[in-house]
C-alpha cells in the first residue's frame, strides 16, 4: 500500500446542495511528494471540494480515497487521523491559547491520553505531553515562530498567524496537507517565505494540495495544476500547459478564446 | 491554564499546583479561627456554611469544566444533584446494611449513567437549544421526584439518613463532615488542573473556540462533549450524594431550577474557564443568604422582608449575571488578579514620582 505512488485519489465526485451541484464528477489524484494546485475562479468549488476531503461534507455521490483507504463517511477527526489534514481560508487560531498551546493542538491525532490518564497524570500520558511539547516546538521553528511561543495566538500580526495555522497543521506530522489560500492576506515578502517553506516541506516528502488565488506562487511551486470552474475540473496539466489552455482564460478572463 | 507558555512558579512548584496548595493549606485551618461568636454578629457558623459550600463545589467544579472551559452550557445541574441524593438517600434508608460510601458511588454512577444517556442525544444541540433542553431536563427530573411517590417520599422526600460513614468512622458531626468534603474538593481541583493542562483540556478549550478547526485538528469533538459532560454529571451527583448525607434528610425543593441557576451564576461569578474562579465563586454565593440574614444585626431598620432570602434570591441571581456579563465577564478571580496589578502598577508610579522629587 505504501509503495503505491497515488496518495489521495478523487474519484466521481459530485456535491449537489438542492438543485446546485457545487461539484460535478470532479475526479483527479495526488500522488506522494507532489504540489498539486487546485485553481478556479470564485465560486468554483474549491472549498467545498476541501470540505467534502475532510469530512465536513458528505459528497451526493463518489469516492475519496487515502493510501487506498475509503475516507468517506469518516469524521473530520478521523480523517486527520489517517494523516490528512487542513487549514482553512479564514484563520481559525483557537482564542485564548498561546502559540505553543495552538501548535500542541496539532499533535492531537498522535497521541492518545484521555481524561482519566490525563486527570491522574498517569506515567504515559505525562510522556505524551513531552513528546507534544517537543514536536509543537519544533514545528514552529520550522515556520520561524518559536520565538513568540508564548504570545496569544491571535494577537499575532496576520501574517504569522497563517504562519500558526500551517504550523499547527504541520505538528501532526499529516501525509497530505490541504491548504486553502495560505497567502491570501500576505504582502510579497511573506508569500515568498511561504513559497520556500511549502517547497522544503514537498522536498522533505510531505505531499500538498493547495488552493490558491496567487498565480505567481501556483506556478512557481506546483508540480501540477488542476483547474475548476463550475465544480468541472476543465483543465489539468503542469503549470505551463494550464496556463495556456483556452478553457482556463475563458473561465478566468470570461471571453471566447480565439 | 499555562496560558502564558512560561512557567510561572509559587512555593516551589508549577504556578497552578501552588495555587492549589495555598488553597487546600487555607481552607485546613479555616475550622481554627472560625468560632461563631455568640451575641455579636458574627454568630455565622462558618464551617456549616462551608460544608454546604463544599457539597456545591463538587458540582460547580465539573460544570466550570463543562461551561467554562469546553463552552457547552447547561441549566439542568440540580437534576443531577439531585439523582446523586436520592440515589445514595434511597439506599441507605430503605437498605440498612448498605453501607453509605457505596450509597455516595452509587450516586455517582447513576448521575453518570443518566449523564450518558441524556448527554448523548442532547449534545448535537448548541447555544440556546442546549440551554432548553437542559431546562427542561432539570424540570423532567424534579417532577420525577416529586411525583415517584413509592420511591422519593414525594413532596416530604426522604427523612432519617444516616451520615457518611467509611469502614466505621461515621463522618456526624460539621466539623468532620467539613474535613471529608473539602479534602475532596481539593483532589477534584487536582484532577481538574492535571485535565486543563493537558492534551485533553487544549482539546475541549479549542472546541470552545472553534469546533470545525478542532475538529480538522483531530479532536474528537463529539467525543469530547459528551465525556465532559457525563464528567461534570458525575461530580454534580458526588456533591448530591455529599449534600444528602450531610443534611440528613432531601425533598424535591431543593433540586429545582433555582439551583441550576445557582450553578450556573457560581460558576459565571467566579469566573469562566477559571478552576479558582469556580471555587471562589462557589464561597462568594454560599456566604450571600447567611451574611444577607445577618444584616438587620449589622444596620437597624432594614425591613423584615429583605432578610427572607428565598422569596427573591432568583432575581438576585439574575442581577449578579447580568452586572458580571456586562462588567467582569470573567469573574471575581480575574477581576482581583487585575485589581491587584493595577494597585501595582500605581503604587510603582507613586514611587517613582517620590524618587524623583527626592532627587530634583
Amino acid at each position: 500500500m505504501n509503495d503505491d505512488p497515488v496518495l489521495l485519489d478523487i474519484d466521481g465526485v459530485t456535491k449537489r446542495f438542492g438543485g446546485l451541484a457545487a461539484l460535478k464528477d470532479v475526479s483527479f489524484t495526488v500522488s506522494r511528494g507532489e504540489i498539486k494546485a487546485l485553481i478556479g475562479p470564485n465560486g468554483a468549488g474549491k472549498t467545498t471540494l476541501f470540505d467534502v476531503l475532510t469530512g465536513i461534507l458528505r459528497p451526493t455521490t463518489g469516492r475519496v480515497a487515502l493510501k487506498g483507504e475509503i475516507v468517506l463517511g469518516l469524521r473530520p477527526d478521523q480523517i486527520t487521523d489517517l494523516g490528512m489534514i487542513r487549514t482553512f481560508q479564514t484563520i481559525q487560531l483557537f482564542e485564548g491559547m498561546t502559540v505553543l498551546e495552538n501548535a500542541m493542538v496539532g499533535c492531537h491525532s498522535r497521541t492518545s491520553a484521555g481524561f482519566v490518564s490525563c486527570g491522574f497524570l498517569m506515567p504515559w500520558a505525562l510522556g505524551e505531553e513531552k513528546l507534544i511539547r517537543r514536536e509543537a516546538t519544533r514545528t514552529l521553528e520550522e515556520v520561524g515562530l518559536e520565538t513568540r511561543a508564548s504570545e496569544i495566538g491571535t494577537n499575532l500580526p496576520y501574517g504569522q498567524q497563517r504562519m500558526l495555522e500551517l504550523a499547527r497543521a504541520l505538528a501532526s506530522q499529516p501525509d497530505i496537507l490541504l491548504l486553502d489560500e495560505p497567502a491570501a492576506g500576505l504582502n510579497q515578502y511573506e508569500t515568498g517565505e511561504l513559497s520556500g517553506l511549502l517547497t522544503r516541506l514537498r522536498d522533505k516528502g510531505l505531499t500538498i494540495l493547495i488552493v490558491e488565488h496567487d498565480m505567481g506562487l501556483v506556478m512557481d511551486i506546483s508540480d501540477e495544476v488542476v483547474v475548476l470552474d463550475y465544480g468541472e475540473v476543465i483543465a489539468r496539466g503542469t503549470p505551463e500547459v494550464v496556463q495556456n489552455d483556452p478553457r482556463v482564460i475563458e473561465a478566468y478572463l470570461g471571453i471566447e478564446a480565439e | 491554564m499555562d496560558r502564558s507558555g512560561v512557567k510561572k512558579r509559587l512555593l516551589g512548584l508549577d504556578r497552578e499546583y501552588g495555587i492549589l496548595l495555598v488553597i487546600v493549606a487555607f481552607i485546613f485551618t479555616v475550622p481554627l479561627w472560625s468560632r461563631p461568636i455568640p451575641g455579636s454578629v458574627l454568630h455565622m457558623d462558618i464551617v456549616n456554611i462551608m460544608c454546604l459550600a463544599g457539597t456545591y463545589a463538587c458540582a460547580v467544579l465539573g460544570l466550570n469544566l463543562l461551561v467554562g472551559y469546553a463552552g457547552q452550557i447547561s441549566l439542568g445541574h440540580a437534576a443531577f444533584f439531585g439523582i446523586g441524593a436520592y440515589t445514595t438517600a434511597i439506599l441507605c434508608t430503605r437498605l440498612t446494611w448498605y453501607p453509605t460510601w457505596l450509597g455516595v458511588l452509587s450516586g455517582m454512577v447513576l448521575a453518570g449513567v443518566i449523564g450518558w444517556l441524556v448527554g448523548v442525544p442532547v449534545l448535537r444541540l448548541k447555544g440556546h437549544y442546549l440551554a432548553m433542553a437542559t431546562l427542561g431536563l432539570g424540570e423532567i427530573a424534579f417532577i420525577l421526584f416529586t411525583q415517584l411517590k413509592w420511591l422519593t417520599g414525594g413532596t416530604v422526600g426522604v427523612l432519617n439518613i444516616p451520615p457518611l460513614s467509611v469502614f466505621g468512622f461515621a463522618f456526624d458531626s460539621d466539623l468532620k463532615f467539613y474535613y471529608l468534603v473539602w479534602a475532596v474538593v481539593a483532589l477534584i481541583l487536582l484532577f481538574s488542573v492535571n485535565l486543563i493542562r493537558s492534551r485533553v483540556g487544549r482539546g475541549l478549550r479549542a472546541l470552545h473556540s472553534s469546533e470545525i478547526a478542532a475538529d480538522a485538528m483531530g479532536v474528537p469533538t463529539a467525543h469530547y462533549k459528551i465525556r465532559v459532560f457525563v464528567l461534570s454529571t458525575v461530580l454534580a451527583g458526588l456533591g448530591g450524594a455529599f449534600f444528602a448525607h450531610f443534611q440528613r434528610y432531601i425533598n424535591p425543593e431543593t433540586f429545582i431550577l433555582s439551583l441550576s441557576i445557582l450553578f450556573v451564576t457560581m460558576v459565571v461569578v467566579g469566573g469562566m474557564g477559571d478552576i479558582w474562579g469556580g471555587l471562589v465563586g462557589v464561597i462568594f454565593l454560599a456566604f450571600l443568604p447567611p451574611v444577607i440574614q445577618a444584616l438587620p444585626e449589622w444596620i437597624p431598620g432594614i425591613p423584615e422582608g429583605l432578610t427572607n432570602f428565598g422569596n427573591y434570591q432568583l432575581i438576585l441571581y439574575g442581577i449578579l449575571l447580568i452586572v458580571f456579563m456586562m462588567f467582569l465577564p470573567r469573574g471575581i478571580a480575574h477581576g482581583l488578579e487585575r485589581g491587584a496589578a493595577f494597585t501595582n502598577r500605581r503604587y510603582r508610579l507613586l514611587a517613582d514620582h517620590v524618587k524623583a522629587r527626592k532627587y530634583e
